[in-house]
């Protein structure tokens, strides 16, 4: 192996130098070498979501700097319909959309990990959502979406399934559908990638020892895979969750929150209230009520997963 | 602001002499010290239609160079024949200009990191009360609004209320005109149900209007009015919609809430009757949707900018010929109350050459390198200044007639109280569309999206 | 035997064929858009699902009438350099707190991975000042420097998985052959965890290849622009989409990136595979 030949000219050059000394240090090397990682998170990320979270208690619009509140935004927010409208679509968005992500990215994943004739070719064109820009394929969606226009519509008329024109994105419920249909579109290869990575750790003897016990496909899914399966399968639903609640350019491109706010999450009210209404104050309060509900979900799940 | 520092001596003339020179102006009276560039400006219009003598230059900074933001074309001729004249201001006067361009959605958002910042583009040319969010950044413009506006007949009567700021008492935006908003239509279409085709005879009250609309969706040709989150599309039809039945969101004081009164219901009720000749699928509609809807032949009825016609004429021509602009008919109020995508420019104080960016204002406003860009433009942008009127493009295309007096027709979007930081909220929040569209197709009673529509209101404007 | 090929076809070749058409289906979508000719765009009548008279108008257009390509050489510096740098840095920090164990290092990693959670819809106005007071304002480095703020949680995250599984006694033996602890990382945990860094840089590339609003508002010049923001600005003009040269560019956007993917992908998995052992 080509580490170990390596190591034979560095033998006995461990210099005993301050620097040296210093680098041999677990701890303050530990630091030395987690402080770009810091650096970087500090200056472009900490220091400005502190400065957001700071608006957020005041009254600031675009122009003026505006001064503390206290908890006016957070009350006024509780009191709004939109607000309450978003708080319900998220949820219902992020919770659809992820569950659905799950399964059909399971399910792909599955499908995939074993050998057959194109793998490779199959394998790759499962990341293709992932890589085209979103607000290149949130406009295909959006074209695929026309009331008059929709080429699913075309195509269910021509095989004579439907017969007027589809209301995609004027419909409220409907709307939320199409949008969470695009949204799972983009986040399949997120889950199928991952968990078919997380299948081929699981090892082929284990499911040789199931067959043995006389135990079915659906058995040594259950009783095999799913568990080896579980820890990753919340990570990747973790991350997934949190993009998915952050979901911002989907939508604006396809609804702008329309119909009638039913479309609305948080990144796009806040960005509409913020940036286009000017009251960044409340924008930042709108995406700082996010913050806890994802802290909690994210430390239950790792408390989870360490008992695990 | 110091006067001095603005003032300059140009063809014999001081600013404090301004009003004389404009009064000599109208009367016809000076003529004589026409230099080249006067010719060249006659040319563009006629002569005594506004007051070629009168001058403003301001003292370009030396080193002075400039950095400006703004929407992307609508139309593809628009964007060379700015940079043509800009490249002409920066051999005139020697400041080189960097022109940025974003997706007219996006100007907002760079205005709002640059105001917010205190550096970026020195000027910006955005949509409706921008300026009046952040009015304390701005440099006043006042001077050359004023000027701007003896010079060339006056501006329509909403150019103030868009550029004239009561919080700071000065002008804060140059008025550059809106790309205005008709009714399109297919003209065959129109005949086959029984009305004429001709724009001077189109329904001109909101009863033959819905006539006409019935009879078009009687013979298989609906209309198509966007009820989505579509800015520019849903904003304009839907205020006429409320105004011009006399209804308003607010008082002129800019607080009281005026919405919940019998004119709305009487717009909205005449909307539902409207909405019963629509295509289905409105009700998610952006803006693209109807230009796409009308150019297929799936609408016969719309209402649109003129890039629909500009698409037909490159693409279609058969519907270019077929198609006319007519203007939006008036209900109970009995006047013109129609809404337009208005831009201003302004320029932010960060900036180290706020005279260069006055100047080049000035210059791009003037005759005649303003006729030049709206007439490249195709009218796609209808002017704020009275005396272009006259510009050749008005005059050149019949189809582009209707647009000519979009400015005059309009009111502020913050109708009957004046723009600011609380109507820009409003309006992105899209309070009178989703007002409307609720009621419309029905997700709320008429009196249940009044209240709903007044409740919002009300928390924005005594936030 | 007739049983098990049946079999296959239910529950493997079917549905996998179901699969591919459904994430293949918008990319067809893009490509009979971007060869059809403006005339049967509006065109109801006609086929939707096929191009009757394809043309190559649309990507003409995008190559020679727009600057994509100035826009697709900037994207490419931009996603390299934020992935390099968000690279580095998660290698190193990733060692650190996997292997090095130093005292914090439990709380630290908490903090990094919940740094994810920041929504960028709210940094970007207080952001805008921190670019602008660094002078970064325009250049790519505004962006070098923000994007890895989103790809550092995940990828440590990723590699952290990824060292715990190259086994210790590996690099307990250099150390009681004399290497220093970095010349251990070099020459023996590097080389090792490949399909893990490798996973990272892929991940990295691509959301920093996607990337729209930090790309709006930090970049100005119509030449400096990245090709997600760059079509939206040239191509969307007011309420006319030009959709032929928008799919043009959308493949073409992802052309780059999807090739990377079809040579890497099995390591991709690989790595992946590799961070998640126990």
């Amino acid at each position: 192996m080509a580490g170990i030949e390596v190591t034979a000219p560095a033998r006995a050059t461990r210099p005993a130098d301050l620097i040296g000394r210093i680098l041999e240090n677990r701890h303050a090397l530990g630091v030395l070498m987690v402080t770009p990682a810091l650096l970087i998170l500090a200056i472009f990320l900490a220091y400005p979501f502190g400065l957001g979270v700071w608006l957020g208690f005041t009254n600031a619009t675009i122009g003026q700097a505006g001064h503390f509140v206290g908890l006016g935004n957070f009350r006024y927010l509780l009191g709004d319909s939109v607000f309450r409208l978003v708080v319900l679509n998220t949820t219902l968005y992020a919770a659809a959309a992820v569950v659905c992500k799950l399964l059909l990215g399971l399910l792909l994943a599955l499908l995939v990990n074993r050998e057959f004739r194109g793998k490779r070719i199959v394998r790759a064109i499962m990341l293709l959502p992932w890589i085209v820009p979103t607000s290149l394929s949130a406009l295909v969606f959006y074209w695929i979406y026309d009331p008059t226009f929709s080429v699913i519509t075309w195509t269910l008329r021509r095989i004579g399934l439907a017969h007027g024109f589809i209301n995609y994105l004027g419909d409220p419920n409907l709307a939320r559908a199409s949008l969470i249909a695009a949204n799972i579109w983009r986040g399949i290869p997120f889950f199928a990638i991952g968990l078919l990575a997380g299948l081929q750790t699981v090892s082929t003897t284990l499911y040789e020892a199931a067959e043995i016990d006389g135990a079915g496909p659906w058995q040594k899914f259950w009783f095999v895979t799913w568990p080896l399966l579980l820890p990753l399968t919340v990570v990747v639903t973790v991350f997934s969750t949190i993009m998915t609640v952050g979901d911002f350019q989907l939508i604006w491109i396809i609804t702008r929150g329309g119909p009638a706010n039913a479309t609305h999450l948080f990144g796009t009210l806040a960005y509409q209230r913020a940036i286009q209404g000017g009251f960044i104050g409340e924008g930042a309060a709108i995406s700082a009520f996010v913050l806890p509900v994802l802290v909690a979900a994210v430390l239950v799940s790792f408390h989870y997963l360490r008992r695990e | 602001m110091q006067p001095e520092d603005r003032e300059r001596t140009a063809g014999g003339l001081t600013r404090r002499r301004f009003l004389q020179a404009g009064v000599a102006g109208l009367t016809g009276l000076a003529l004589s010290s026409v230099n080249g560039w006067l010719k060249q400006a006659a040319a563009q219009l006629p002569p005594g239609s506004y007051n070629p003598q009168l001058q403003l230059s301001f003292p370009v900074e030396p080193g002075a160079s400039l950095r400006i933001l703004r929407w992307s074309q609508f139309v593809s001729t628009d964007q060379p024949e700015y940079e043509r004249m800009a490249q002409q201001f920066t051999r005139r006067t020697g400041v080189p200009v960097r022109l940025e361009y974003e997706a007219w959605p996006d100007v907002q958002p760079k205005a709002a990191a640059a105001a917010n910042v205190g550096a970026g583009p020195d000027i910006v040319l955005g949509f409706f009360d921008e300026p009046h969010l952040w009015p304390d950044k701005l440099v006043p413009v006042t001077d050359l609004a004023e000027y701007l506006g003896r010079k060339y007949g006056g501006w329509f009567p909403v150019a103030p209320q868009y550029g004239y700021s009561n919080q700071v008492g000065q002008w804060i935006g140059v008025p550059i005109g809106a790309p205005g908003s008709c009714l399109n239509y297919r003209m065959s279409w129109v005949k086959e149900a029984g009305f004429d085709p001709d724009p001077a005879s189109f329904p001109k009250t909101t009863d033959e209007f819905l006539r006409l609309c019935r009879a078009l969706k009687t013979r298989g040709h609906p209309t198509g009015f966007a009820l989505g989150k579509a800015v520019g599309d849903a904003n304009t039809w839907c205020h006429w919609l409320l105004w011009t039945f006399g209804a308003h969101a607010v008082a002129p004081d800019s607080k009281t809430i005026t919405l919940n009164t019998p004119e709305t219901v009487n717009a909205l009720e005449y909307g539902r009757q409207l909405f019963e000749t629509m295509i289905p699928g409105v009700a998610g509609w952006l803006d693209p949707n109807n230009n796409r809807a009308f150019l297929a032949g799936e609408v016969a009825l719309t209402n649109n900018g003129i890039s629909i016609y500009f698409a037909a004429k490159n693409d279609f021509p058969e519907i270019a010929a077929d198609m006319n602009h007519a203007v939006y008919p008036q209900g109970s109020a009995g006047r013109p109350t129609e809404l337009h995508l208005f831009s201003q420019a302004y320029v932010f104080k960060y900036t180290k050459y706020p005279n260069a960016a006055k100047e080049f204002l000035r210059f791009m406003m003037e005759d005649p390198q303003y006729p030049r860009w709206i007439n490249a433009m195709l009218g796609y942008v209808s002017h704020p200044l009275r005396v272009f009127n006259n510009l050749a493009v008005w005059r050149s295309d019949p189809k582009a007639v209707p647009f000519r007096d979009a400015v005059a027709r309009m009111l502020p979007h913050s109708y009957q109280g004046t723009p600011g930081p609380k109507s820009a909220r409003a309006l992105s929040e899209f309070v009178i569309v989703d007002m409307v569209a609720d009621a419309l197709t029905g997700r709320r009673s008429v009196r249940e999206a009044i209240l709903a529509a007044e409740a919002r209101l009300k928390r924005i404007y005594e936030a | 035997m007739r049983r098990s090929a049946l079999t296959t076809a239910l529950t493997f070749t079917l549905p996998l064929w179901a699969f591919l058409a459904l994430l293949l289906f918008p990319f067809y979508w893009m490509l009979v858009t971007a060869v059809r000719p403006n005339k049967e765009l509006y065109n109801l009548s006609l086929n939707q699902l096929w191009t009757m008279h394809p043309t190559w108008q649309h990507f003409q257009k995008l190559l020679f009438a727009t600057h994509f390509r100035p826009w697709l050489g900037n994207t490419m510096v931009i996603a390299v350099g934020a992935t390099t740098v968000a690279l580095s840095c998660s290698v190193l920090a990733a060692y650190a707190l996997q292997r090095l164990r130093f005292r914090g290092s439990g709380v630290l990693g908490v903090a990094i991975f919940l740094s994810y959670l920041v929504p960028p819809v709210i940094l970007f106005i207080p952001l805008a000042r921190i670019i602008n007071e660094l002078g970064l304002w325009d250049r790519p480095a505004a962006l070098i420097l923000t994007y890895p703020t989103f790809l550092i949680p995940f990828a440590t995250w990723l590699l952290m998985g990824y060292f715990r599984s190259i086994p210790a006694e590996l690099e307990d033996c250099a150390r009681i052959d004399g290497a220093t602890r970095l010349q251990v990382l070099r020459h023996i945990t590097l080389p090792l965890a490949l399909p893990g860094i490798l996973s990272a840089l892929i991940f990295s590339f691509t959301l920093s290849w996607n990337e729209y609003l930090y790309a709006l508002v930090f970049l100005s010049s119509t030449e400096s622009k990245t090709i997600p923001v760059g079509l939206a600005t040239e191509l969307i003009t007011g309420d006319v989409f030009q959709w032929g040269p928008l799919m043009a560019g959308a493949l073409l956007g992802s052309v780059p990136v999807a090739l990377i993917y079809s040579f890497f992908v099995e390591h991709y998995v690989a790595g992946l595979t590799g961070a998640l052992k126990e």
